[in-house]
């Protein structure tokens, strides 16, 4: 819709100057980014702004999806099974935060008990609280439960992991959730409730397919936490994901350059997918939900 | 009609809370409570069963600060801090304002690209945001910084911008790629609170004769100060928190070690490092982290009211 | 169909009073209607019989059994919100059908009561829509729809009509009014609108700062207002107050200014037994007969001289603003007369019609004698 923000006498050449000054401080963004997936199809680097270096090829995606590090090289990397094991570990933690979420959330919003503003602040806080000071006790706690059996640890680990990182993402989730189940009227939630039903089938039948976009942006953000994370994969799944694939090659001396440039974009993939398909309900929401 | 157990208001709402007090339960309360356990306890190398029953009072955190005033890299850890926090909070605040207020002025579908883009940061694995800037400031030729710096005959050979040009080169490095990630929360919330500003105000003030610059400093920032202590008590906080990123860049030896190390990746080295890892000691700092963190969040949320944010509740049911 | 009874019911919200200590009956089948301004609890009352909100003390009763402390599913009432609050993700049949698959009827049943209730309000033609793709009437039917497919004890209504474009709420309005006839259902509807609840309710309660103020018959509410606020509330423009004092001679008349005006017989006896010496004396614009000339006036009958402040020509007849002393009235004159601002005029008041009011309590003498 056409809203009239300013005046439209505003200065054209001000606007301009506005442009590429951000523009300009964007720069190195967009070298950054648009070089990476640049080199992935070069080779050799492109990162040096010598188009000279640019010769097109897509062995690099070959070699990766070969699982080779180099031409040469016989070292194995099942890059495929990465890439699922980082999707599982990112589907994981968006099912953990958008249940979690939902319903405490709804609770948070809809129904009024003793201590509820105070639960909200502490929530907040939590978002904030140092997350290294946790990440020593909660490798404590899974070593001390690790079971014995390797396979079994190795489950164990997935689903350690999926839920130690969502637990990271749901203060805020609740936040962000809680701002959608406000904005619902009142009123329908007492019609289903004069129409009999309990505050459960309420939640499941009336809320929830009226906050689906807010269900949407919280899935999507706890996705890319999980999809994006490296410290906890690292620290506590057994399997490698592409985040360890990555830290763990780029020092290998025998390592092909461009070849990890290709796994980067590989793993920036769902990210800028994302980006483009949910622009706007990225930037709505993406502070969670805070707009004070 | 039966009474069904599940119907009743109290039954219904644990049934709702449940399981996000679990989680808070079990991923925050207990590792709070284990994590200042430890710090009491001589815990290395994870080794549980040894150490987890000994407890040895206040002898990390005396080691803690013996090691502050009398080992050099210790005493360079609070310094990196307190550069890296101020700086990268100042550009975090400001650059969000200015990013903020100059996409406000411009054309929204132009805007709207822009202001994408620079959430993108935030959002990108940090594996690979962590090669981007590798490849940035790497050492050899293929380094774009040094690259540029060559081309316009600054330098003559390539520099380890991280390793080489102490102390500026890694704080600036660890300034900088923090600084691309952080400035996008001031962005996003300096550019809703200037979006919801009625545009009245706006218009009243353009007829008034404003410019940009007048508007600006006249109404626009006034307007923004409860957003700007927000942004900024909020920004400190996870600036003194974050470590991730730094944590790739010291890996990979893009910036060093010494002048690269904040308290938050110290604590985390110091349990999950390379060598000798010292839970005890690590436990000790990241308690002295929590403290700080806890007092901060707690004059955020206090001072900026959060609890006006929650409404009550209607209905009786 | 049942009837509905509040004993001494309080609502408080925090320190807001929000329903004082109210007393209300309504029949089996009646049709009753809440009328208030703005803030002055009719909503929250509504909610109460609705069992959303628990009384903060007091009883409710459906027939002689204690609803008080049932919850709203429990109660069988059927609720009809101001704006809808249809099922957005529902279809209008899904809309319609929820309160019943909730009560788990049979599948067959459910779409034999869903298209009589559907065919009732002449919606069958929608059911296979979502509501955002009905007009506001058509929501509107949908919503009452759903409220009655579950055959409540009571249909509860808020504001049912203020969110339809005026035309279309004149049509609404009547039909509502047959709709309930023809089923006998108990309806309580609450509206801020006293034209709205005039044409559709059997009485009306009137509602102020959580008190109820009067329940009446819609021409007793009007005729006879038991204090100044309804008068002031019910009508357009409102009641007339002007202040008046009283003589007591071997007649009692009123004093406004220079002028006196005669009074009916019954309020000479009550003023005799009060023997108020200020009075407010109150009258409808209609009631008034607007004089130009002195000489019109009819030697025996009681005038109140005045000076017009504002014509307002009406089409059908001129609203005249009219200043006696320092207090601005309304009166409705002839358009056949030519009136212009700072005229002089001569009001005639139909004795049978003014209300006198006591200036302290603010009720009308009549019930001052009567309790």
């Amino acid at each position: 819709m056409m809203q009239l923000w300013d005046v439209e006498v505003k200065s054209r050449k001000i606007e301009i100057v506005l442009i590429l000054a951000v523009f300009l401080a964007s720069l190195p963004l967009i070298l950054n980014y648009g070089l990476l997936i640049l080199s992935s199809f070069s080779t050799e680097m492109v990162t040096n702004l010598d188009p000279t270096s640019f010769r097109p090829t897509i062995d690099n995606w070959i070699l990766l999806f070969e699982g080779r590090l180099s031409v040469t090289g016989g070292v194995r990397e099942d890059v495929v099974r990465y890439t699922i094991n980082t999707a599982i570990v990112a589907l994981g933690v968006a099912g953990v935060v958008v249940l979690v979420s939902v319903m405490a959330g709804y609770a948070m919003s809809r129904m009024n008990f003793k201590g509820r503003s105070l639960i909200m602040q502490m929530i907040l806080l939590l978002h904030a609280f140092p997350g290294v000071a946790l990440i020593i006790a909660v490798y404590l706690i899974f070593r001390a439960t690790l079971p014995s059996d390797i396979e079994l640890a190795r489950i164990y680990s997935f689903a350690y992991v999926i839920v130690a990182r969502a637990a990271l993402e749901i203060p805020m989730s609740i936040w962000l959730i809680k701002g959608f189940f406000d904005r619902v009227p009142w009123e329908v939630e007492w019609a289903a409730i004069i129409d009999g039903a309990s505050r459960l089938r309420v939640w499941r039948e009336v809320m929830l397919p009226m906050v689906k976009p807010g269900i949407a942006a919280i899935a999507i953000f706890a996705f890319l936490a999980g999809w994006e994370d490296l410290i906890y994969v690292r620290t506590f799944l057994f399997d490698r994901t592409l985040a360890t694939y990555i830290e763990s090659n780029i020092n290998v001396e025998f390592a092909y350059m461009p070849l990890l440039a290709a796994a980067g974009t590989l793993y920036l993939l769902p990210t800028i997918l994302f980006f483009i398909l949910t622009q706007r309900l990225l930037l709505e929401t993406s502070t969670g939900g805070i707009k004070g | 009609m039966k009474k069904n157990i599940f119907s009743t208001n109290k039954v219904q709402l644990l049934i709702f809370l449940l399981p996000a007090f679990l989680i808070v339960l079990l991923f925050y309360i207990i590792p709070i409570i284990i994590t200042v356990y430890v710090s009491f306890t001589p815990m290395r190398n994870w080794n549980i069963d040894k150490y987890f029953n000994v407890i040895v009072g206040l002898q990390n955190y005396n080691r803690l600060f013996s090691l502050i005033t009398r080992d050099p890299v210790a005493r360079q850890v609070v310094m990196n801090t307190v550069v890296f926090v101020a700086i990268t909070l100042a550009i975090n605040v400001l650059g969000g304002l200015g990013l903020a207020l100059a996409n406000f002025f411009i054309d929204e579908r132009v805007s709207t690209g822009f202001r994408t883009l620079w959430l993108l940061p935030r959002m990108t694995p940090i594996a690979v945001y962590g090669l981007l800037w590798y490849y940035f400031f790497h050492g050899s030729s293929i380094g774009m910084l040094n690259s540029i710096a060559m081309s316009l005959g600054l330098i003559k050979k390539p520099i380890a911008w991280g390793q080489e040009v102490i102390p500026w080169g890694p704080w600036s490095i660890i300034i900088i790629v923090n600084g691309f990630v952080g400035v996008s929360f001031g962005m996003v919330i300096f550019y809703s609170a200037l979006k919801s500003i009625p545009r009245e105000l706006i218009i009243a003030a353009r007829v008034d004769g404003a410019s940009n610059w007048k508007l600006t400093t006249n109404i626009l920032i006034p307007l923004l100060r409860w957003h700007l202590l927000f942004v900024t008590t909020w920004q400190l906080l996870s600036l003194l928190t974050t470590y991730a990123h730094t944590f790739l860049l010291v890996e990979w030896g893009v910036v060093s070690r010494t002048y690269g190390q904040t308290w938050a990746l110290y604590v985390f080295n110091t349990a999950f490092g390379r060598g000798e890892q010292d839970q005890g000691l690590a436990a000790a700092a990241a308690v002295i982290l929590v403290i700080f963190g806890a007092i901060l969040g707690w004059i955020t949320v206090r001072a900026l009211g959060f609890n006006k944010m929650i409404t009550k509740p209607k209905g009786d049911i | 169909m049942v009837s509905v009874r509040l004993e001494k019911v309080t609502k408080k919200f925090g320190k807001v009073v929000a329903v004082n200590n109210v007393d209300l009956e309504i029949e089996e089948g009646e049709f009753m209607a809440l009328l208030g301004p703005s803030g002055s609890g009719k909503s929250t009352l509504l909610y109460l019989i609705a069992g959303i909100y628990k009384p903060t003390s007091g009883k409710i009763f459906f027939d002689d059994r204690d609803v008080t402390n049932l919850p709203p599913r429990e109660r069988n009432v059927g609720l009809v919100f101001q704006n809808y609050a249809l099922y957005p993700h529902m279809k209008v049949f899904d809309n319609i059908a929820f309160p019943l698959k909730i009560k788990k009827v049979p599948k067959e049943e459910i779409r034999r009561k869903v298209f009589e209730v559907a065919k009732l309000l002449r919606i069958e033609h929608l059911l296979d829509r979502y509501p955002g793709q009905l007009s506001g009437g058509q929501q509107q039917r949908v919503a009452i729809a759903r409220a009655l497919v579950k055959e409540p004890q009571v249909l509860l209504l808020d504001e049912p009509l203020s969110n339809l474009d005026a035309l279309l709420r004149v049509s609404v309005r009547s039909e509502l009014k047959r709709l309930q006839k023809n089923l006998g259902i108990t309806a309580i509807y609450v509206t801020h609108d006293q034209a709205e609840a005039m044409a559709l309710a059997d009485r009306i309660a009137i509602i102020n700062e959580g008190v109820i103020q009067q329940v009446d018959l819609p021409e007793v509410v009007y005729n006879r207002p038991k204090n100044m606020f309804v008068g002031g509330f019910i009508g357009n423009p409102p009641m007339n107050f002007v202040e008046a004092g009283v003589e007591y001679n071997e007649t009692v008349k009123l004093i406004v200014g220079e002028d006196s005006v005669w009074l009916p017989q019954e309020y000479i006896e009550i003023l005799r037994k009060l023997k108020l010496q200020k009075v407010v004396l109150g009258f409808r614009p209609e009631d008034v007969l607007v004089l130009k000339d002195e000489r019109q006036v009819e030697p025996g009958s009681s005038v109140i001289r005045g000076e017009i402040f504002t014509v307002e020509p009406m089409g059908r007849e001129v609203l005249l603003t009219v200043m006696i002393g320092e207090t601005m009235v309304k009166v409705y004159a002839p358009p056949t007369q030519y009136y212009s601002m700072g005229d002089k005029v001569f009001l005639q008041i139909n004795p049978a019609k003014l209300r006198l009011f006591d200036p302290d309590t603010t009720i009308a003498l009549e019930y001052l004698v009567k309790t």
